[in-house]
């Protein structure tokens, strides 16, 4: 299991087009993702879930992957968020 | 923000018969158009295809949250539709959408964000949606969602409803002299309330004027009204609403109880009018003695201000001219050195309307407004002893000295006045309804105060007599007789403490100190200064007689004992009468003989502690009052039982 932690850059946060791309992305891969953030902690691989914990700009995010090609999903989690979800 | 805040009824549409994406979108765009949350309907529809343009806002099963941040959104917002079957919204799950909600945010802020994060908490239960599924109408769907978002965010809801509940049970609380049973009656409702877990508001008519008073929509909102009063309070405002009427002491004594039968719905519905024609039926239920002890309070209470003002300003005058040195010049004593004169007077005057006031208001309680002039006017003529004889003797508005039939007369002025106007008024009810508005302004004033007149020009001369020789006997009394009479009013005060004997004595006294026996006034407020000051004594102790509460009030008695509000002591006496007034009634009696012995005498009829400079030897009225109160808080620790080591 490995865990990194992230500011969300972009202004509008992670609002419901980027969700769908990250759980999209996310979907590929065998480990299980959670994002935690404040006190919400959910299963980024559902958009309900990713939706409801309400992740504004600004807000400090904790990813972690569990699972057998969890190094890869961070990669690609990490590239993701870091560009703002190809956002401003 | 609550979703039920956002989402208003007009804009939900069920069962929409859209059939494609396009369809659906133009639905719920026309809804939020039609509740006013758009300032540019087209503006809004190019930014939400824009959006879904991007990507569609399908998120699966069966749901849709097509949104847009624009400044076309005038008030952010929602707009809800379910399509029975679905639309193909191009959903990542591939199944048809058929609830959808449309956001509409403005372009600044993290709105919209919370908008659709709440409504995932809510759509992720799948009984809500199911239950979504199947509203049929808006109503129910918003009820749909009022109830999840409830059960989800629990600290939000209940405060609103709280607001606009209003109160569940309204009170009136008054009592004749308006100082203290008033408050406690007050007091003992709401903790009752309180611990029953009702919603109450009570209004208290005391001496400074009604606080906290109910408001219309209160009254109409309310499930009952709780009447606590010893004397008339405003009736008509609860027209149409259960009403229970009670006294004071059952307030005090047993809120619960009265909370208890509204609770049960066994109040009468109140009828100001039926009230007023059925006086008679309703007034059966109240014994003789109850009501005829509620017209003499309303007399008493009103009363008593110009008894309070109108002595202590006199009380003031003997004070000056003792510090002016005047206290030896006899007749004049009072009123010799300027000022003195001046607030003397100024106090004769509120004297004067003392018997009046007692008579008018005696006689309104009894017959509403129209006994109030007839009743003025006997106690008028009661204080002032005109009769026949003296008015065509003198050819002038001149009474007889001997004649007056004073504190008796007036109180018999003010019954027989009421109930003068309530046979008037049944004597003129063959009248025709067009001549109702007359008979208030001219007939009853007319009638009444000429018969009452009549009557008292009458009664005077005889009342005089008794009234006459009842002071020549008092005044003739010998030493030990006086002590007797002293040791009795004294113990009369501790009986009731605001009721009859208590009042009874009270109005002997202040009606004593018009005649200048101000020794029995003496013994009288010492008698109704010692029943609250030895309770607190008591209290303070022997704490094992008393309850947590009853201690906790007990230094208030101390105050309360000082400035003579004798009501101070009723919830002791009511919790135990058996042992408590028996206790301060020999407390009470011992300072009367106390003060009697030491001669001491009181020439204001109310103030306690602040008249004790124009009390004649204060020393020895000191004494009376430590007396009589560790007298009193003895026979408690005597008679009283302890209570049980739990509540110590």
């Amino acid at each position: 299991m490995i865990s990194k932690d992230f500011t969300i850059k972009n202004k509008m946060g992670l609002h419901m087009r980027p969700a769908q791309q990250f759980v999209t992305a996310m979907g590929k891969y065998a480990s299980d993702i959670t994002i935690k953030c404040g006190e919400k902690s959910v299963n980024a691989k559902s958009i309900m879930l990713l939706m409801s914990a309400c992740i504004k700009c600004g807000s400090d995010i904790t990813v972690i992957c569990d699972g057998p090609d969890e190094a890869a999903m961070m990669a690609e989690a990490a590239s993701m968020i870091e560009s703002g979800f190809g956002e401003e | 923000m609550r979703i039920i805040d956002l989402l208003k009824k007009e804009a939900i549409s069920l069962n929409s018969p859209a059939n494609s994406k396009d369809e659906a979108i133009e639905t719920l765009i026309g809804l939020h158009d039609a509740v006013g949350n758009l300032s540019d309907k087209d503006a809004y529809k190019a930014a939400i295809l824009a959006r879904e343009g991007q990507g569609s806002t399908a998120i699966g099963e069966g749901i849709a949250v097509p949104h847009a941040k624009s400044d076309s959104v005038k008030t952010p917002g929602l707009s809800a539709i379910t399509v029975p079957g679905g639309v193909d919204y191009n959903a990542p799950d591939g199944k048809p959408s058929d609830i959808l909600f449309m956001i509409a945010a403005p372009l600044d802020g993290d709105l919209h964000l919370e908008i659709l994060s709440r409504l995932m908490v809510l759509l992720m239960d799948p009984d809500f949606c199911a239950k979504l599924r199947a509203a049929q109408t808006p109503e129910e769907y918003l009820s749909i969602i009022d109830a999840a978002e409830a059960a989800k965010y629990p600290d939000e809801a209940p405060k609103k409803e709280v607001k606009d509940a209003g109160y569940k049970i309204l009170a009136v609380t008054a009592c004749p002299t308006g100082i203290a049973h008033t408050y406690m009656a007050a007091e003992a409702l709401q903790q009752a309330a309180e611990k029953m877990g009702i919603s109450i508001k009570v209004e208290t008519d005391g001496s400074g004027g009604a606080k906290n008073v109910l408001t219309k929509k209160e009254i109409a909102d309310c499930d009952a009204i709780i009447c606590a009063v010893d004397r008339n309070v405003e009736m008509a405002r609860f027209d149409g609403k259960p009403v229970l009427k009670t006294s004071v002491t059952s307030g005090i004594n047993k809120p619960e109880e009265l909370i208890q039968k509204v609770l049960d719905g066994k109040v009468p519905v109140y009828h100001a009018d039926a009230a007023a024609d059925d006086a008679d039926d309703s007034a059966e239920k109240e014994s003789f003695g109850r009501k005829v002890y509620k017209h003499l309070m309303n007399g008493v209470s009103h009363m008593l201000p110009f008894v309070v003002g109108g002595g202590v300003l006199i009380a003031l005058g003997f004070l000056i001219d003792t510090i002016a040195g005047n206290a030896n010049v006899g007749g004049t004593f009072g009123f010799t050195h300027p000022v003195a004169a001046t607030v003397f007077w100024i106090g004769k005057a509120a004297f004067a309307f003392m018997l009046p006031i007692l008579a008018g208001y005696i006689s309104m309680s009894i017959a509403d407004r129209p006994g109030l002039l007839p009743g003025i006017v006997g106690g008028y003529i009661a204080a002032n002893g005109f009769t026949f004889k003296s008015l065509i003797d003198n050819k002038n508005l001149v009474g007889d000295g001997g004649a007056v039939s004073g504190f008796l007369g007036a109180l018999f002025a003010g019954f027989i006045a009421g109930l003068l106007m309530l046979v008037l008024k049944k004597a003129f009810e063959w009248m025709p309804k067009s001549m109702d508005g007359i008979k208030p302004v001219f007939i009853y004033p007319l009638l009444g105060t000429l018969l009452i007149g009549l009557v008292m020009l009458l009664v005077n001369p005889v009342v005089g007599l008794l009234n006459n020789g009842l002071s020549t006997f008092l005044t003739n009394l010998g030493d030990s007789s006086k002590l007797v009479l002293c040791i009795v009013l004294a113990a009369m005060m501790a009986i009731d403490m605001g009721g009859p004997f208590n009042k009874a004595a009270y109005v002997f006294g202040t009606a004593a100190i018009a005649d200048g026996n101000t020794w029995i006034m003496a013994a009288v407020m010492i008698g109704g200064m010692v029943p609250p000051i030895a309770i607190a004594l008591s209290t303070t102790f022997n704490k094992s007689k008393w309850t947590a509460q009853e201690r906790k009030n007990g230094p208030v008695n101390y105050l309360m004992g000082l400035c003579f509000i004798t009501e101070g002591a009723i919830p002791y006496a009511a919790a135990d009468p058996l042992r408590v007034i028996p206790s301060c009634m020999v407390g009470a009696g011992v300072a009367g003989a106390v003060s009697s012995l030491f001669a001491c005498a009181c020439p204001a009829p109310h103030g306690g502690i602040f008249t004790f400079a124009v009390v004649e030897n204060p020393l020895g009225y000191i004494a009376a009052l430590i007396a009589g109160s560790i007298a009193g808080a003895l026979m408690l620790a005597l008679l009283k039982k302890n209570k049980e080591k739990k509540s110590a």
